[in-house]
């Protein structure tokens, strides 16, 4: 089933959708560094707790529910076939061949994946539920606008800061990086690389999309809904006309679909053509580098909470891995068994 | 400042095409009047269009000779983007013109485009939705408006733009006849208003002719007529090309030298030059259907989208064969919903449907498209093939028809529809008329008991679709039962003998149709315009002319005796 925008106004609804695309990054880099089913299920449930305040329940959980068998069968592999050299072995799932030993770290880290993958879902569920599709494209679409001097320094010291955590194995071992030995220089070195990059990063992202390319996006998220309701009524007339749309016969279906899809394409062309001809002539290549926009997205007091929460998440979870804590409730269990 | 239009020796051939769209065009139109441009079906007036706005040469490819100018500007040396500033367009298809995704935002678009400060823009956006009077609609979709409202809205966003120069291409075509009005009006009341150039395009002219300073009669690329409302009427018809409104016409025959363009201004001038008498012994031609069979039937048909949202609302009624049945009411009061029913694409919420015998609740679409043909508005959406040759074998083959029954059921459905010579044509290569023919033939070729025709007159000229009528009614005289949805009033009471009105769902007539134009209330209360004609007969039918005359012949005749006596 299709993921649409769902009118509302939410907390989730009243966030900027650049927000909202972060929440989905964080949420996917945490997923990625962590491998603990408490934390993970920790900030599952957080995400599925916004979602139900922001759409309804039941539309959520049946989708989700959809995914639950395949990211099940997922995490199965990962129970079955996860074994490292020095895992706790527990059993073996088929006893008498000594086959498929199913270890603690198998188990633990099933659990993490299986909560993973819903994360993931669930936080790309959230952003295209309680955004607007056209507001997505808009947002990411260079607008020509000038930001402030001191909201680009935060976003590149931000970004050095995850950087630089993230590259801090890097630094931390005995071998030599770059040629230096001495580990402050080395972390020195990490330091200046990162706010490079950082600072790069941010102008490639501040940037956004060319306008071009932004409106594209929005005009052709206005037409899904349009060429939709066209093969359907495209569907029925060829249903009028005696066709049967739904044949046993496999070959015949075939053909039923090749009757679909001329006139789904001769639809199709005439409304890009339309399309064209109608931006034309309101003035779309007037002089798009100086496109103004009547919708004026700013970040409120909420987006800056979250976007600090997101920051402060990530970097949690960078720290804890880079202290090799990234999976402490396996850390937790081990330690009891021995 | 001037934004003068001027055409000097324009001519323009579309690539790909022999024939020239356009031949020695010479034309200036001042700031500030209002010009209609009429004439039949592929005469150049959209391509007259086009090149006002840059679109030719820009966007349609082909070649063009002389120069067009807006204003200072040469079309050919400026983009149509930098034109769009000055020249507003709008087309006839308003759907195809959305192309966002809430009526706001629709609206503030060509400001956006050319680059107009965010604060401006909220004004302009608030002014053009008052304008159009849609304010309110700010964060609807679109494309859930009905016909009127999305031609407001297209207009709205051209107003917003602010051009000089207002350039609409048929902009009535896809509206009920309220819709009309209000569209007609608001945009010539912007244009007096604000001083603006306006240029329209449109068949019928009984609505527009009062409003127009000029008025330009196009054929085969040329124009032919140029000249004020009243030089151009007195200059009379051109056969096939251009057919001045039936009340002229009338005037003409009883020698009236005033031009009176309504109704009632030709009761008045009737009045002042005669002493009309008073019919006698005027016997109303009265077209009698002798009961038969019925063949569809709908008992307590009630249908709803979602719950709670009715679009259909206790429907009973029974069609019987050979009947020709006229379905009309406005923009959105379910008649193509009912119609659906009649083949099985929607099934009744409550009640039954019933259709030569069969229940449309157990018979598959396929199996009732034996029976019941189906045309629908779009022909788009219904043609299947590349060229007119498969696209109607396409159903022979679904119906499992004997191959040799194709040629000779082709050959006939063709001729119906006068197209014979267009067997071995290209899809791609028919106008939309043409299109509309030959999916009605495609259907023909079936030979269906019943014929259901969704709107068969859609931007055709006043003449075609004259034509589509008669081709229907040759059908129904053949014994083919014929269920029409219209919105012209005059087609159906001069073909159909049966009226069926809905309104919001709710059957609000359901009888004879002569009748129907006698009911004033019922008819205003569904957006359903008399015919000239009748609004004429209406007035003087204490003189004796019957109240319900549609037919310009009978009209004409009682004219001269009221005047003779």
């Amino acid at each position: 089933m299709a993921i649409e925008y769902q009118k509302g106004k939410s907390f989730m609804h009243s966030l900027d959708a650049r927000t909202k695309l972060l929440m989905f990054i964080g949420a996917t880099v945490t997923a990625m560094v962590i491998i603990d089913p408490i934390l993970m299920g920790i900030l599952f449930i957080s995400l599925y707790l916004l979602g139900t305040k922001a759409v309804d329940k039941k539309m959520l959980n049946s989708n989700l529910r959809v995914l639950v068998v395949i990211f099940l069968t997922f995490s199965m592999f990962q129970v079955l076939f996860f074994t490292p050299k020095d895992s706790h072995f527990l059993f073996y799932l088929i006893p008498w061949k000594q086959w498929v030993p199913v270890t603690i770290q198998g188990l633990v880290r099933g659990v993490a994946v299986f909560f993973r993958f819903f994360i993931v879902v669930l936080s790309v569920h959230l952003m295209l539920y309680t955004t607007p599709p056209v507001e997505l494209a808009l947002t990411i679409t260079e607008r020509g606008q000038q930001r402030k001097s001191l909201e680009v320094a935060g976003m590149v010291l931000a970004l050095a800061t995850l950087f630089f955590t993230s590259s801090m194995p890097m630094a931390m071992n005995e071998s030599a990086f770059l040629g230096l030995t001495n580990p402050v220089l080395k972390f020195a070195a990490l330091a200046a690389g990162s706010l490079i990059a950082a600072a790069l990063t941010q102008k490639v992202l501040a940037r956004g999309l060319p306008p071009e390319m932004g409106l594209a996006l929005t005009l052709g998220f206005a037409t899904v809904g349009i060429l939709s309701k066209q093969t359907q009524q495209i569907t029925n007339a060829q249903k009028a006309r005696g066709y049967d749309i739904q044949p046993k016969n496999l070959i015949k279906r075939v053909q039923v679909l090749t009757a679909l899809l001329i006139p789904i394409f001769l639809a199709t062309l005439e409304r890009s053509q339309d399309i064209s001809i109608a931006i034309l002539s309101r003035g779309f290549d007037y002089n798009i580098g100086a496109r103004t926009y009547r919708r004026e997205f700013t970040f409120h007091r909420d987006d800056f909470i979250v976007i600090g929460v997101i920051f402060v998440l990530i970097l949690l979870g960078l720290t804890l891995k880079n202290l090799g804590l990234s999976s402490p409730t396996e850390n937790f269990i081990l330690s009891l068994v021995q | 400042m001037a934004h003068d239009i001027n055409f000097d020796q324009v001519s323009f051939t579309y690539a790909g095409s022999e024939t020239p769209a356009l031949r020695g065009i010479n034309l200036s139109i001042p700031t500030g009047e209002i010009v209609l441009i009429t004439g039949p079906a592929g005469s150049g007036k959209t391509t007259l269009c086009s090149c006002i706005n840059g679109l030719i040469p820009h966007y349609h490819e082909g070649e063009l000779a002389g120069e067009v100018t807006v204003g200072p500007y040469n079309t050919r040396k400026v983009r149509v983007g930098g034109l769009a500033s000055l020249v507003g367009m709008v087309f006839q298809d308003p759907e195809s013109q959305l192309v966002t995704n809430s009526v706001a935002d629709e609206v503030a678009f060509g400001p956006e485009n050319l680059g107009i400060p965010r604060g401006e823009i909220n004004q302009r956006v608030e002014q053009a939705l008052k304008a159009t009077r849609m304010t309110g609609y700010e964060e609807r979709e679109p494309h859930s408006l009905s016909g009127g409202e999305q031609q407001a809205c297209v207009i709205a966003a051209t107003y917003s733009m602010h051009p000089e120069v207002y350039v609409l291409d048929e902009p009535l075509a896809n509206l009920d006849p309220q819709g009309r009005k209000q569209v007609l009006e608001l945009v010539v009341k912007i244009a007096k208003e604000r001083g603006k150039t306006l240029v329209v395009v449109e068949h019928s002219l009984e609505e527009i002719l009062p409003l127009v300073d000029r008025v330009l009669v196009m054929d085969k690329g040329q124009i032919v007529r140029d000249g004020s409302v009243a030089e151009v009427l007195k200059a009379g018809d051109i056969k096939g090309v251009f057919r001045r409104p039936d009340v002229v016409r009338l005037a003409e025959s009883i020698r009236l030298e005033s031009l009176p363009m309504k109704p009632e201004d030709l009761y008045r001038e009737l009045h002042k030059k005669y002493k009309p008498g008073k019919l006698k012994n005027v016997v109303n031609q009265e077209r009698k259907n002798g009961q038969k069979k019925p063949v569809i039937q709908l008992e307590n048909v009630t249908y709803c989208y979602q719950e709670g949202v009715n679009a259909l609302f206790d429907v009973s009624l029974s069609i019987h064969e050979g009947e020709f049945v006229a379905l009309m009411g406005r923009n959105g009061s379910g008649k193509t919903t009912l119609v659906s029913h009649l083949i099985g694409l929607i099934q009744p919420s409550q009640g039954k449907v019933t259709v030569v015998g069969y229940d449309t609740r157990e018979t598959p679409t396929h199996e009732l498209a034996h029976y019941v043909g189906f045309c629908f508005q779009n022909p788009n959406h219904q043609i299947v093939s590349f060229n007119v040759r498969e696209e109607m074998t396409f159903g022979l083959k679904a119906h499992n028809i004997p191959a040799e029954e194709y040629e000779s059921r082709i050959q006939d459905a063709l001729e119906i529809v006068n197209m014979q010579d267009f067997l071995g044509a290209e899809i791609f290569d028919l106008g939309k008329g043409q299109k509309q023919r030959i999916a009605l033939a495609s259907v023909l070729t079936l030979k269906p008991r019943i014929l259901v025709i969704d709107e068969p007159t859609t931007g055709q000229d006043p003449e075609m679709a004259h034509e589509i009528f008669k081709i229907i009614k040759k059908l129904n005289d053949e014994g083919t039962t014929v269920l029409c949805i219209t919105h012209n009033v005059e087609l159906a009471a001069l073909f159909a003998t049966r009226a069926i009105v809905l309104n919001r769902g709710h059957l609000a007539y359901d009888g004879p149709i002569n009748e129907l134009l006698l009911a004033e209330d019922l008819m205003k209360a569904n957006s359903l315009e008399l015919p000239d004609i009748t609004k004429l007969a209406k007035q003087l039918s204490p003189l004796g002319v019957p109240a319900n005359t549609v037919k310009f012949a009978h009209m004409k005749n009682y004219l001269e005796a009221l005047v003779e006596v």
